[in-house]
């Protein structure tokens, strides 16, 4: 290194090296002119210099001058290493490896360019290339334990895991008998726990056994030996020995599902499907009675039972389950429950079960057949469980009127405004659901879990720049709008790229969905560091566990969602290219001339303002962001926030095959996959490519309607196509020619037969039908009128309940929707589809989208008749849609008659209690912060008095400015509030000025 | 109801999308790679019923202090599935591997002074005691409780805490891969170089360059 150059210049090219390593850039810079003022042509001090100015971000002359480096000094290996890093640096990372080899063809033995060159193997997963390199670097290197483990884990990695257990056993062999030293005691327990691991995975069960027992005193994890050792066990049959180990384990965590399941197994009592003789049920029965005499304190104990139990014993069981919970009020209960929904007897017992206590309780205070009282909660509880349940089976009015009735009883629970939200989602009336999120997101302003809950409600239903700005209450960051991309918020990208979508911004969609997958892309490189990490760590099976997880990462829900999105926005595009220059004419069609006018004048200047403030932004940092080391810390500022540039691509088809690729590769099991293949390579007119699609959806799912649309489309359209010409064309036909007799639905059939066999098939359906007769519309649409009469004939009947017919019916809003967007813009009939929205009108009468007569979108519907106003910031939900409310003096009053005489004692207090001012311009005689900092501190009382240990008063949402500012303050202040000499008065008596929204100024006493 | 267990590398996306719904105070993937690939026993979740994480604990080994002490990093349980004991499960077990694996002498966590309902939670229930306070800890300008609880961590071995300095101090033998002669590595640390990114869940910067550098 240097070599070349007398010894004074030598010394400075050290110093650039040190420089370079401990990130004094400046100075190396500088050493690096020194030399090359003498040496102009230096090659590996120009190589150097451009990689330390590539640190400074001076990207393109870092690049020139490490190329020139090099074209300089082609035999040194300093100039191939660098260049090497240089194209590391921008995860370039297959140039590198290239860059690497050629370094240490010139230099074989180079330890640290093959250290380098490992990490990067590993990265790529170049398998056999980890393994050489890790074994040379042990040859090279054998007194370093991590090249011991390097070798291990590299050939483990590349399928040959005996082999990686005798470098390791090799490795102890050097060995003296009494390490490890205490310091590493922990390191080598888990290298030891990794080689039992693999002895497992090549199914050398005994052997590991043997070997764990040999080695217990120098494991140090014991629970991971344990649960090593019971997995060794059971699979050596050894049950006996299984089952006593996992009651070991049970009795050091009774709530863990994974134990008792072993034990299951090994007691033999464990079904896959769930499915258990009489018999065995009772043996299951007294194994779980007597586990939880046990382990009383374990609430999976008393819940697992509630799965294989049936009939009398089960409905038993479940009442025993379900009313110390209702009594403790855990909000949780029905989600808990909710599993056994899909066992329809089960459904039906719980109902009649649940109604029982609920009708118990409200005529006598008590349970059925006990002679304690519950407290009054316990009704609030039952009402909210029964609520949740009606709305799992779709009978939202129910579900409406029992949550209503919670509300009257104990006005100030949040969980029954998020509860009777979610029941208005489901019901399709998605802005109430919003409206109502949002108040209780207002109850409560210090919990971003509401906050969350409210914003997805708001982009479910359309209103996006209001979600954003309720989650950017809990995102700021510094000067930052907001962190949720920079926190990989992919839930709200997600949920915010699909609003867009369904708005027909198909640009900000895009801009979301690309974003999710730019998440993934950063976690896979997040791996890059922990290559060299974990092998010093020790840590390798959470290491290897690791790279499996990256290795399926992009299989995961979120990714599959973004790039069905990304996909699905550039079909989009593609279908119709001319409207990309603003995705509005969906919107803007509907509207009056002068209405259109004045919204793209809003848009133009909420443009301008847009540009502006990044402009601004762009300056302020460009002055103030360089740092000492000379590197810049500046976060650039994107230049496409709404994805404009994003809709300007070229071939959108293509930029759709991206993602597509990667859907195939991982989520190949997924109908969604193959039919956004079937739509682009049709696009494409990748004819045979389409074809594979199809194939892969029949195999799926030949049933499924988009299959049968598929089918139809693809035949049909091939069979409209002029005759082959080219060989390739001919070519193409042969196949088809071939495999269409193969294909069962075809046999000796003509579409129009096979689309008629279809309907035969799944008569009752109506998406079925709905396919059925978009199909016959596309191939003879001249037989439209058919088409709808096919539609139209559909019968939406119940949906049958405990063998009887029940209240609900089969049809699923979201079902109804796509037919009459089938009937509005693909057969195109005005008229079907009015009627259609009227018909379906009836079937939801919450939902906005069919205009029901109970959905807020109808201006007398239930839920806007005693709107008083909303106490949302002024946001377009508190405007449009009034939620039924309770003014707050009404809340207090109402809480006093259910919990009168239970209120203030000290063992039971279960609410939060809240009140919301209106704003200060209706507050005239708002006496300054001693007001309302007043009625903090006596709140503060209460909680006192009550001190549960659970949150009990959430005093937030104070609009009223002074009772916000105290608010603010009060967060952060306890000391000064000398809560102890208060404590001791009994001081139940408040004097809580609670002023009406309607009622301004009155002022209330309360006894709390 | 509700099953609790160690976490996997499979739980983290679902860890982070609960820590992104409950809490102010999130951290990119990388953080809890780090946690899982370095202390793989801390990190616990509490699974329901339809197999979607309701809570976890994200806990850590303080390496670079002399005395041998645990962290917790991070704990969150969702709104809807309170009163279940969750968090107080999930703190046990977290302590119970520091104190087994790691032989931790005590284990720390900060808490915002208004958060009565966490303070509660960790007096009343877990036996923390207030060790200090910390002004302006958080980024609102609160201060936090610098919270402590004693293990009884048995002095039987160390940990690897003590491992890093002994090694460095003996030098050559097992120095680790990166740091050579040329030392040209461009990468070796850990986060984004943003700290905020990298706070446990008070806000507090945890991260400090070296970590996972040699």
């Amino acid at each position: 290194m240097g070599a070349s150059l007398p010894p004074k210049e030598a010394n400075l090219f050290k110093l650039i090296v040190k420089s370079y390593e401990t990130k004094q850039y400046k100075k190396g810079l500088k050493a690096a002119d020194a030399i090359l003022k003498k040496f102009p042509d230096h090659g590996e001090t120009l190589s150097m210099k451009g990689l330390t100015l590539n640190c400074m971000d001076r990207k393109s002359e870092a690049y020139e001058l490490v190329r020139i480096g090099l074209k300089n000094d082609l035999k040194s290996h300093v100039c191939w290493h660098v260049y090497g890093l240089l194209y590391r640096s921008d995860r370039e990372y297959r140039e590198a490896i290239k860059c690497y080899r050629n370094a240490l063809r010139i230099d074989p033995d180079n330890i640290e360019i093959l250290r380098d060159l490992s990490l990067l193997q590993a990265q790529m997963r170049d398998l056999t290339g980890f393994v050489e390199t890790r074994q040379q670097l042990l040859t090279l290197k054998p007194n370093h334990r991590m090249n011991w483990i390097g070798f291990a884990v590299a050939q483990h990695l590349n399928a040959n895991a005996l082999k990686a257990v005798e470098i390791l056993e090799a490795y102890e062999g050097t060995l003296e008998d009494d390490y490890p030293p205490d310091n590493e005691r922990c390191e080598h327990g888990e290298m030891l726990l990794y080689k039992i691991s693999l002895l497992e995975e090549c199914n050398l069960i005994e052997r590991a056994l043997e070997e764990l027992h040999k080695k217990e005193t120098k494991i140090v994890d014991k629970l991971d030996y344990k649960e090593q050792e019971v997995s060794l066990l059971a699979k050596l049959d050894h049950l006996e020995e299984g089952a006593e180990l996992y009651r070991i384990l049970l009795s050091m965590n009774p709530d863990n599902y994974r134990y008792y399941q072993g034990l299951q197994k090994c007691l033999g009592l464990y079904a896959e499907n769930a499915q258990y003789s009489p018999d065995e049920i009772e043996r299951l029965d007294a194994l779980y009675k007597s586990l939880g005499q046990k382990y009383s304190w374990s609430s999976a104990v008393k819940r697992i039972p509630l799965d294989f139990l049936q009939g009398d014993k089960f409905r038993e069981a479940a009442d025993n389950y379900i009313r110390p919970l209702l009594t403790k009020g855990v909000p949780s209960l029905f989600s808990d429950l909710s599993p056994l929904y899909d066992h329809p007897r089960k459904a039906d017992i719980l109902e009649q079960l649940i109604l029982e206590l609920e009708h118990s309780i409200r005529t006598t205070g008590r349970y059925p057949g006990r002679a304690e009282k519950e407290p009054p909660s316990t009704l609030l509880w039952a009402l909210f469980l029964l609520a949740q349940h009606y709305d799992r089976r779709g009978q939202y009015d129910i579900a409406l009127s029992k949550i209503d009735e919670a509300m009257e009883h104990t006005p100030t629970v949040i969980d029954l405004y998020s509860a009777k939200s979610r029941v208005l989602k489901h019901a399709g009336d998605l802005p109430a659901a919003a409206a109502l999120a949002d108040e209780a997101r207002c109850m409560d302003l210090a919990d971003r879990y509401i906050n969350s809950d409210c914003v997805k409600r708001m982009l479910q239903a359309d209103q996006v720049p209001l979600a954003e700005k309720t989650a950017v209450l809990f995102t700021k960051d510094g000067d930052q709008h907001n962190n949720l991309h920079d926190m990989q918020c992919m839930w709200y990208e997600l949920a915010s790229g699909e609003s867009y979508y369904r708005q027909g911004d198909l640009g900000r969609a895009l801009k979301k969905f690309l974003a999710v997958e730019k998440h993934y892309a950063d976690i896979t490189e997040d791996q890059f560091d922990f290559h060299s990490y974990c092998l010093r760590k020790m840590t390798l099976r959470a290491y290897v566990e690791m790279l499996r997880f990256q290795d399926r990462l992009h299989s995961h829900a979120y990714f599959h969602k973004a790039a069905v999105g990304a996909i699905r926005c550039y079909l989009k595009l593609y279908d119709s290219p001319l409207k990309s220059t603003s995705e509005e004419d969906d919107e803007m069609s509907k509207l009056l001339p002068s209405q259109k006018k004045k919204m793209r004048q809003k848009q133009r200047k909420a443009e301008a303002r847009a540009k502006k403030e990044a402009e601004g932004k762009n300056e302020e940092s460009s002055v103030s962001g360089v740092s000492k080391s000379g590197k810049r810390h500046v976060k650039p500022v994107d230049p496409d926030p709404h994805g404009e540039k994003l809709l300007q691509v070229e071939d959108p088809m293509l930029e759709a095959t991206k993602y597509l690729k990667l859907l195939q590769k991982n989520s190949p099991e997924s109908l969604v996959t193959h039919l956004l293949s079937f739509e682009v390579n049709m696009r494409k007119q990748k004819i045979l490519l389409a074809f594979q699609a199809l194939k892969q959806l029949l195999r799926l799912n030949a049933e499924h309607p988009d299959s049968h649309r598929s089918l139809i489309k693809f035949f049909h359209k091939v069979g409209s196509m002029p005759a082959p010409v080219t060989d390739n064309e001919k070519l193409i036909w042969s196949v088809l020619e071939a495999e269409r007799p193969l294909i069962s639905q075809l046999q000796g059939k003509s579409l129009i037969e096979a689309n008629k066999n279809f309907l035969q098939k799944h008569q009752d359906s109506l998406m079925h039908r709905a396919a059925v007769a978009e199909m016959l519309y596309t191939m003879e649409p001249e037989k439209k009128s058919e088409a709808i009469k096919l539609i139209e004939e559909s019968t939406n009947n119940m949906v049958p309940k405990s063998g009887a017919l029940g209240p609900v019916k089969e049809w699923k809003l979201k079902d109804c929707i796509t037919v009459n967007k089938l009937l509005e813009t693909i057969i195109v009939d005005p008229a079907a589809a009015l009627r259609w929205k009227e018909r379906c009108a009836e079937y939801f009468p919450y939902s906005t989208y069919f205009e029901g007569n109970r959905s807020s979108a109808v201006p007398n519907s239930a839920y806007n008749q005693n709107g008083s106003a909303n106490h949302s910031e002024g946001g377009q939900s508190a405007d449009s849609i009034a939620v039924r409310n309770i003014c707050p003096a009404n809340r207090l009053q109402l809480i006093e008659e259910n919990y009168a005489g239970v209120l203030c004692t000290k063992l039971w207090f279960p609410f939060e209690i809240r009140f919301t001012f209106p704003t200060s311009s209706a507050f005239p005689n708002c006496q300054g912060e001693e007001n309302s900092g007043c009625i903090l501190l006596c709140l503060e009382q209460c909680r006192y008095l009550a001190n549960s240990g659970e949150r009990i008063l959430a005093i937030a949402g104070c609009i009223c400015p002074c009772a916000y500012s105290t608010l603010c303050r009060y967060r952060g202040y306890t000391t000064g509030y000398k809560a102890d000499s208060r404590i001791g008065e009994t001081l139940l008596r408040l004097e809580i000025s609670v002023v009406d929204t309607k009622q301004m100024g009155c002022i209330r006493q309360a006894d709390v | 109801m509700v099953c609790i267990r160690k976490a996997t590398i499979d739980d983290l996306l679902a860890m982070q999308a609960c820590n992104l719904f409950c809490l102010p105070e999130n951290y990119q993937m990388k953080y809890y790679l780090y946690h899982i690939l370095s202390w793989p026993q801390l990190l616990y979740v509490a699974e329901d019923y339809n197999g979607r994480i309701v809570g976890y604990v994200l806990a850590k080994m303080e390496e670079e202090s002399n005395e041998c002490h645990g962290h917790i990093t991070s704990l969150a349980v969702l709104r809807t599935h309170r009163k279940l004991g969750l968090a107080t499960k999930l703190m046990s077990a977290a302590q119970n591997a520091m104190e087994q694996v790691f032989a931790a002498e005590y284990v720390s966590l900060h808490v915002r002074k208004s958060n009565r309902a966490a303070f509660n939670l960790y007096t009343e229930t877990l036996g923390y005691k207030i060790h200090d306070v910390e002004a302006k800890y958080y980024a609102d300008g609160e201060d936090a409780y610098d919270m402590r609880k004693e293990l009884k961590g048995k002095k039987v071995h160390g940990h690897s805490s003590e491992t890093g300095k002994d090694r460095g101090e003996k030098g050559g033998e097992r120095e680790c891969e990166g740091g050579g002669k040329s030392g040209m590595r461009v990468r070796g640390k850990l986060g984004t170089g943003e700290s905020r990114h990298l706070c446990d869940s008070t806000g507090h910067v945890l991260y400090k360059p070296g970590h996972l550098s040699t």
